[in-house]
């Protein structure tokens, strides 16, 4: 709403597992409109984070808003409906449904027709369909895997199957897409083509925040980039400054300063 | 298919008509009550994967129900079978609250217990349900007029009961509403990063799950004219359940072919009830074995195969 007013902050977040700190006093700030790179070596409260941001994990002590609201302890179906959706580093599809089902399913809770139109098959419920149906379309084209539209996803490969959780999680248009390792063994000329999607959604108007492994990918994509190391925020820039900041390299890549 | 649904249904019609052996209907009856009660296990369990052991007793709630608003109350039995439907699913939302709570497993024990429970009450509230002995005597329902006694009249009211509950719930089974069921069953956490709220679909399916057996257990309480604690044995969750799981879980079309085969077979064999629990025994054991989605499961696998190798080329 307020353009001042940041499309996520984590604030103070703690996490700890049986006395281990899994993220301890995180804090960062998301701009709407923006692709924020999320990076770190592993273990370091990346996808513990976004447990707690998205309602999977509740946090031990920190707040969290979104567009200014306070999400903290909502639930995550609640968290989703107010537009921030995540998806899962190990890949998390409808197995038994084919692609286009998938979609369509992401699509569901978001569309306002209820129990009585679903069961009556009322034209209102008729046309949310075709909508998402359109939508759809133009997801599956995006992430190439029309040949699969109607085809139990069961049957993909690894990086398949993450493509179309990536294309589930934009479905119902989120105001922020939290992406866990969106690319993590998708083939290479695929990822330059997710690039160009993510991108061209960016124009858009969609929010991302993207944590990969792969480091190009990020660099390439995010204009800033946060970085992660033994669940707290190290540091976070532009992505040229991270890459060339001694610390990020020594804690990320290992390379001593 | 619709031919094919529509040729039975005609078929089963007018089987009144041409077969007169009261032995013949009264088997139809039975099939009837036993395709709703297992479709309507379908939904909680094939649906949404939540083992229902209080299936059983939301059966045998509904024959005590219908049969006491009758006798005691004085209402009529066609106000009485809809009304134990009602109370049967408010029961399953009050169970199915605690039952939810923690996960699968607690939901599966949780049912038991209430199924015994129900067992202890029909047996030990003497005042209420006369305990063991039962009650019998369970007068005849009249449609305007024209009594509903035999077999000849029951077959028709359990035919017109199931097809109008079947299609309720085949149009359950392929809407959105049973998608989002299968979407919970397969990940919930997915489901829920996506908005959709599990305890809410958890609590539908098993009221409604309660509403269509608590209907069919009233019918056969007043097809056998006396109700006794013996309608919680669990022959018939038993038997529900297998074919459920030979049919295939969460296929309407698997259940409902499974289901037929199951009431209609051991009859034409003239199997007895023992026998008949080792038959169901076997076709359980076979199909976990060699097919452990059932029927329905087996043809999508077949299916699934055939396509696998065509994307491959
Ligand atoms: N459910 C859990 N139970 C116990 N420890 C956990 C759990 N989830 C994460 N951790 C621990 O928290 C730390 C951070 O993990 P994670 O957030 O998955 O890191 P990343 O995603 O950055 O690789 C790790 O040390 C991990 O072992
Ligand atoms: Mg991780």
């Amino acid at each position: 709403m307020n353009s001042a007013t940041p499309l996520l902050e984590v604030e103070g977040l703690r996490k700890s597992f049986a006395g281990v700190h899994a993220v301890d006093n995180m804090s960062f700030s998301v701009a709407h409109n923006t692709i924020t790179g999320v990076i770190g070596p592993n273990g370091s409260g990346k996808s513990t984070t976004i447990d707690c941001i998205s309602g999977f994990q509740r946090p031990n002590a920190g707040r969290i808003r979104l567009d200014g609201r306070d999400i903290t302890r909502l639930t995550p179906q609640k968290i989703a409906k107010a537009g921030l959706i995540r998806t899962f580093q190990t890949v998390h599809i409808y197995e038994a449904m084919t692609l286009r089902e998938n979609l369509l399913q992401a699509a569901r809770p978001f569309q306002a027709s209820g129990w009585v139109a679903d069961f009556l098959r009322l034209p209102g419920m008729r046309r949310e369909v075709d909508a998402a149906m359109v939508r759809a379309d133009e997801l599956v084209d995006m992430i190439g895997l029309r040949k699969y539209y109607d085809a139990p996803t069961r049957i993909l490969s690894y990086g398949q199957k993450k493509l179309v959780a990536l294309a589930a999680g934009l479905m119902p248009k989120p105001r922020l897409l939290v992406l866990d390792e969106p690319v993590a063994g998708v083939n290479p000329t695929r990822i330059r083509e997710i690039e160009e999607v993510i991108l061209n959604l960016h124009a858009a108007g969609e929010s991302f925040i993207i944590v990969e492994h792969n480091v190009e990918f990020v660099m390439r994509l995010c204009e800033r980039v946060i970085v992660f190391v033994g669940g707290s925020k190290m540091t976070e820039g532009d992505p040229k400054s991270v890459q060339q900041d001694a610390r990020v390299l020594e804690a990320y890549l290992g390379i001593p300063a | 298919m619709p031919f094919l649904a529509v040729t039975v249904v005609a078929v089963a019609a007018f089987l009144p008509l041409v077969v007169t052996s009261s032995y013949i209907l009264s088997v139809g009856v039975t099939m009837f009550l036993y395709l709703v009660a297992a479709m309507s296990l379908n939904v909680i369990y094939g649906l949404l994967g939540l083992l229902s052991l209080a299936h059983i007793a939301f059966w045998g709630i509904g024959g005590y129900f219908t049969v006491i608003a009758v006798m005691d109350l004085g209402l009529s039995f066609w106000v009485a079978l809809p009304l134990a439907g009602l109370f049967a699913g408010v029961v399953s939302i009050a169970v199915g609250f605690p039952a939810l709570r923690l996960n699968r497993h607690s939901f599966v024990v949780v049912t038991l217990i209430f199924a015994l429970l129900t067992t202890l009450v029909a047996r030990d509230w003497v005042s209420l349900t006369r305990g063991p002995m039962g009650i019998p005597g369970i007068p005849s329902p009249y449609f305007f007029g024209h009594e509903i006694a035999g077999a000849y009249s029951f077959y028709y009211l359990a035919g017109a009961f199931a097809l109008v509950s079947l299609l309720l719930l085949y149009l359950f089974f392929t809407s959105r509403i049973a998608d989002t069921m299968r979407a919970i069953n397969q990940s919930e956490d997915l489901a829920r990063s996506q908005g959709v709220n599990p305890t809410a679909y958890k609590l539908l399916a098993f009221f409604l799950s309660a509403f269509f057996t608590a209907m069919a257990g009233g019918i056969l309480a007043f097809n056998q004219r006396v109700i006794d604690p013996l309608i919680f044995d669990f022959f018939f969750m038993q038997a529900f359940l297998i074919m459920v799981i030979v049919g295939g879980r969460g296929s309407f079309v698997g259940v409902l072919v499974a289901g037929a085969v199951m009431s209609i077979l051991p009859e034409v064999l003239r199997f007895s009830v023992d026998l008949r629990m080792v038959l169901y025994g076997l076709a359980l054991l076979a199909f976990v074995t060699w097919a452990p989605n059932g029927l329905a499961g087996w043809i999508r696998e077949r299916r699934e195969e055939r396509l696998r190798s065509e994307l491959r080329q």
